[in-house]
Order: C-alpha cells, then sequence, then structure tokens
C-alpha cells in the first residue's frame, strides 16, 4: 500500500458505535423466539455435517459391496471346483466299470 | 422420557446461554457492522438503523453459523448487502449536510483530521458498488477475493472499482487539497 492508501485506511478506520447500540439489539432479540443450538440428530443432518455422514454411509456401501462380490466369487470358485470333481468320479466311475466288464469276461473266459 | 416441566426448563437454560453468547457475539462486532453502515451510509441514525436491523437478523440465523470467522463474513456479507438496499430504496438525506455532521469518534485514527474527513467525504461520493468495495478493503483490510465473495462479484470487477475509484480519489483530493504523495 503506498501513502495514500494508508491515509484511505486512517480515514476509514473503525468507528465506535453508539453506546446503546448493544442494549437496543439485545433488547429486540429478547422479544424474538429463543434460537436454540439443534440437538445431536439435529446436527447430524445439518448441512455441513451431512456430506460426513453420507460420506460415511458411502463408503460402508463400498467396502460391503466389495465384501460381497468377494464372497460370491470364492463361491462360484467352489462351484466350479465341486462340478469338475464330481466330473472327475463320474469317469472314473465309467472307466472302472468297463476294466471290471473286461474283468469278468476274461473270468468267464478263463 | 423428560416431563413437559424439565423440557420447559431445559428450553429456558438453553435460551438463556444462547443469549449470553449472542449478546457477547454483538459485543464484538457492533464497531464493525456500524462502522461498515456509517461509511458506506455517512448517516448515523442511518448506520444505527442497519446495524440494528443486521444484529436481529444474524439472532434469527443464529443456530446454523458453525464458527467466529463464519459470523464476521456473514455480518460483512449481509451488512454490505443492508446498506446498498437502503440506499436503493431511496433513503431519506441526512438531517444535516455531510460537511457539518458530527463523526462518531475513531477507535483509533491517525493522520491529518481535514484529510480524512474529506477522503471520507469523497468515498461517500462514490457510485453504490465501488463505494462498497472501498469500505471492504480499507476499513477491514480485507483481499480483492475476499471482498468478491462477500459482494457476489467476479474477482477482476473488485478489482477494477478499486482501481478507478482510488484513481478518482486521487484526483479530486490532489484537486481540493494540494498534492498528496
Amino acid at each position: 500500500m503506498d501513502d495514500f492508501e494508508l491515509q484511505l485506511k486512517n480515514a476509514l478506520s473503525r468507528r465506535e458505535p453508539p453506546p446503546w447500540l448493544e442494549a437496543k439489539v439485545l433488547a429486540a432479540a429478547s422479544r424474538e423466539p429463543v434460537r436454540l443450538p439443534p440437538r445431536t440428530w439435529d446436527r447430524l443432518v445439518s448441512g455441513m455435517r451431512l456430506r460426513w455422514v453420507s460420506a460415511a454411509v458411502a463408503a460402508c456401501l463400498i467396502v460391503t459391496g466389495i465384501a460381497w462380490q468377494q464372497e460370491r466369487a470364492a463361491q462360484e470358485r467352489a462351484a466350479g471346483a465341486k462340478a469338475k470333481l464330481e466330473l472327475a468320479l463320474r469317469v472314473t466311475s465309467v472307466k472302472l466299470r468297463k476294466i471290471k466288464q473286461l474283468v469278468d469276461a476274461v473270468n468267464q473266459d478263463n | 422420557m423428560p416431563t413437559t416441566g424439565q423440557h420447559a426448563e431445559e428450553t429456558e437454560q438453553g435460551g438463556s446461554a444462547v443469549r449470553q453468547q449472542f449478546a457477547e457475539t454483538v459485543r464484538a462486532n457492533q464497531s464493525m457492522v456500524f462502522s461498515i453502515a456509517y461509511h458506506f451510509l455517512r448517516d448515523w441514525t442511518a448506520a444505527e438503523e442497519v446495524a440494528q436491523d443486521v444484529f436481529l437478523q444474524l439472532y434469527r440465523k443464529y443456530d446454523e453459523l458453525e464458527s467466529d470467522s463464519h459470523v464476521t463474513f456473514w455480518l460483512r456479507k449481509v451488512a454490505s448487502h443492508r446498506c446498498v438496499d437502503y440506499v436503493r430504496r431511496g433513503a431519506r438525506q441526512p438531517a444535516v449536510s455531510l460537511d457539518d455532521a458530527p463523526e462518531p469518534s475513531a477507535v483509533a485514527e491517525h493522520g491529518d483530521p481535514l484529510l480524512n474527513r474529506r477522503m471520507r467525504q469523497l468515498v461517500a461520493s462514490l457510485p453504490e458498488k465501488p463505494r462498497m468495495v472501498m469500505v471492504l478493503r480499507y476499513q477491514e483490510d480485507l483481499l480483492p477475493e475476499e471482498i468478491a465473495k462477500i459482494l457476489d462479484m467476479p474477482v477482476r470487477t473488485v478489482k477494477s472499482h478499486l482501481q478507478r475509484s482510488l484513481a478518482m480519489l486521487r484526483e479530486k483530493v490532489q484537486r481540493s487539497m494540494g498534492s498528496v504523495r
């Protein structure tokens, strides 16, 4: 700031208000309904805090969603493994039956 | 479950605490609000009226404000807009001419009182928006970005008002009182 601006600052320095201003304001305020601080729940859903609550809820939903997805993938892998095992057992069973048939045939010849 | 009597007592205690807190807020900020109005309107009675109005509105919104800095910002914003509205509503002319009107005492004034008085008169002669920009800049020491938020104005407009108003004031002071460095 240059000298001129400093002079402007001096010229526009704050003024003392009339001594009765505070009393008049408080008298007018006393005629208004009481403004209580908001209750805990009201604070939680008030504008500024709603953002944090929303962010927390969104984070919980995301974590739950990821966990559910992982659980589902594990279940699918388990189901796949079970199906493969059942197929392997069926194949083995069919082969064993054929071997038995061959053995029975050989025994009959003898 | 609280009884009706307990609830009434809690309400009264809560209300009393709020009123006390509000009184402290008024005490801490009345000089700022009154000065914004006075430097803009150059009328003690009008400044008092606007200041009362602003604080009453603050009381109605008190539970919505989060912190001291929020209160200060809110008061500057509402005081500024109220002052401009007051002028636009076709406010009455001061009962005494600006040259003769007694001035409220400064909280802390330095420099040549005659020059200071002349500068205040010249600031009061500016159009409304540039006038408020000058008051917020030099009374409240705010940056153009802060003034822009208070007055809902682009920053470049604030800077333009400052530049032009300063140039005009320099010229007028030079003409009326000789060169000012």
